[in-house]
């Protein structure tokens, strides 16, 4: 049995579904937004994990599931709970029953797509960047500080620079400009991620296990996620191979990084040079698979099965 | 230069620093939360040349990652006085920035780090108990049946992590760097603490068990945080040792 949690209609978790159901894999999908209808019971004892899950007139022991994805939403941001006022019983038990999902999710024995502790990782850049360098590859030349003057000296070095944030908080990708020079002494309260800005072209990389599915993104923009916004043509996706070499790589850097599912961002340079700029833990691989055509749902849903 | 990183109402890592102290880790610094709360410069640069931070005190005092030889890190939250600043609609946006790059500059300090920063504790890998259970029993530690369910979940987690009951016959064994600080502990439970460490992938563990009348040894929760006073001059002793040996980079996990 696979259990798939989140909310139905939401395009990854459906493809997922969609494919277990053509390899002919039984699973149930847990409907964040029928929370009220659903319970959970977990137990440990001696460090083995049982339990029981219920849900629409249904009950399935947790020992029976192999699998696990998740695609949950932050149960606090429900529609359903957000005319409840703080510490309602409607609000408490959602809360209860999420949490007591996930911490299912932390001990038992299947397969979970991914398990909540190694998804942290991009909660810091600069953390994540040190756990890349560790697997071998390179990353943006970078300076986080609070000195003005230090980040002139960067820029005269590098020439051309990008600024983000170094949480997942406001991650859209810029470029340093004149106006944001002109205001660079607000830097002086919070230390602030910039980095040399890196020529190529755009690869991301979803890596399901040993699989691994290469897109190249062709844009103007400086961050081809918000192409739109910042004014350039909408981005263009095609699917490609990667050399041997950056495949092992992109695997051993997933695995390093304790994730099953990640969605790597590359560029490579004019001279072939791989910079990874970061791993996504929770990809939004359908609007790359609907692009191209690349089976990654089929791929997730085969590793959940157990098929591969 | 070694480095103890806590805040200022830390009694069991300012008991570590004085004891430290005594113990030729010279220069030996304290660098507490509201010290870096002040901080005059922050430099955190990552590339080709690896990763360095250089940040200087407000009293002037430089800390760069090169020269640093190891570190108790004891930081559990960032400093509220950088917080202090900015419209309140940013506050949680910077909030998020400054956990962030706390994570980051405290990883890039030379091993041995005591505990690394990870995405779930700026000390080390805070986990819920029911993961604690788990790994307690897979470790092969006497542990007690445990239960959660959606309606009861708050209740459980919230008696496992309530410091303020006393628990007659409660005792907390410390690991460090995979070795059981002090000799009364039974040898298999200074095993099932060894591997429990092992499995939860940390240098510096505090264990808790309940000690029944009968002599029995029931596994009450663990932390990455705990009291070092545990421990005693066996401890300090162990850890400035650590610090001591030559080439002691620990291998990071």
């Amino acid at each position: 049995m696979i259990a798939l949690c989140g909310i139905p209609t939401e395009t990854p978790l459906e493809m997922v579904r969609e494919q277990l159901a053509r390899l002919s894999v039984p699973h149930v999908v847990f409907n964040q937004r029928k929370f009220s209808e659903w319970d959970i019971e977990l137990e440990i004892c001696n460090g083995r994990v049982a339990g029981s899950l219920e849900g629409e007139g249904r009950a399935w022991r947790l020992e029976d599931f192999r699998g696990v994805f998740l695609r949950l939403m932050d149960d606090r941001h429900l529609p359903e709970v957000q005319r409840e006022p703080p510490g309602s019983s409607k609000r408490q038990y959602c809360r209860g029953l999420h949490d007591t999902l996930m911490r299912w999710c932390e001990v038992t024995p299947a397969r979970v797509v991914n398990r909540i502790a190694p998804m942290g990782s991009n909660s810091s850049k600069s953390y994540q960047a040190q756990l890349i360098l560790q697997q071998g590859f390179a990353v943006p030349e970078t300076l986080i500080t609070n000195d003005p003057d230090a980040v002139r000296e960067f820029l005269r070095e590098h020439g051309r620079l990008i600024y983000k944030s170094i949480s997942g908080v406001r991650s859209i990708v810029k470029t340093l400009d004149d106006a944001d020079l002109d205001r660079l002494r607000q830097i002086r309260w919070c230390p602030t991620q910039f980095q040399a800005y890196v020529e190529g072209a755009d690869v991301r990389v979803h890596v399901v296990d040993k699989d691994v599915f290469a897109t190249r993104i062709d844009t103007t923009a400086t961050d081809y996620r918000y192409a739109h916004q910042q004014g350039n043509s909408p981005a263009t996706l095609q699917a490609i191979d990667l050399a041997d070499e950056a495949v092992n790589a992109c695997v051993r850097l997933a695995r390093g990084l304790g994730l099953v599912f990640a969605g790597i961002d590359l560029r490579i340079g004019p001279d072939n040079r791989v910079t990874c700029f970061e791993v996504n833990p929770c990809p939004a691989f359908s609007y790359y698979e609907g692009q191209t055509g690349q089976p990654i749902a089929e791929a997730v849903a085969r590793y959940l099965a157990g098929k591969r | 230069m070694w480095l103890v990183v806590c805040h200022s109402t830390d009694p069991a890592a300012l008991w570590a620093y004085e004891g430290l102290s005594q113990r030729a880790l010279a220069p030996l610094v304290l660098v507490t939360s509201e010290t870096l709360g002040c901080s005059r410069r922050w430099e955190h640069r990552l590339g080709r040349g690896g990763c360095i931070v250089d940040i200087t005190l407000a009293d002037g005092t430089r800390i760069e990652s090169r020269q640093v030889r190891g570190t108790l890190n004891r930081i559990q939250w960032i400093p509220p006085e950088m917080l202090a600043v900015g419209v309140p609609e940013d506050q949680l946006y910077a909030s998020q920035e400054l956990y962030a790059f706390f994570m980051g500059w405290l990883y890039s300090l030379p091993s041995p780090l005591l505990n690394e920063p990870t995405p779930q504790g700026l000390s080390g890998r805070w986990r819920y108990p029911s993961e604690w259970q788990s790994l307690a029993g897979q470790a092969g530690l006497r542990t007690r049946p445990f239960r959660i369910s959606a309606r009861s979940h708050d209740a459980v987690n919230a008696a496992f992590v309530d410091t303020s009951v006393v628990h007659p016959g409660r005792r907390t064994v410390i690991v460090l760097a995979g070795e059981v600080v002090g000799d009364d502990v039974p040898p298999e439970v200074s095993a099932g603490c060894r591997h429990l460490a092992e499995l939860a992938e940390t240098l510096l563990l505090g264990v808790d068990f309940d000690v029944a009348t009968d002599g029995a040894w029931v596994f009450a929760g663990a932390g990455v945080s705990p009291d070092l006073r545990w421990g005693g001059a066996a401890f300090l002793d162990k850890l400035a040792s650590l610090f001591h040996r030559p080439g002691s980079a620990l291998e990071r996990s």
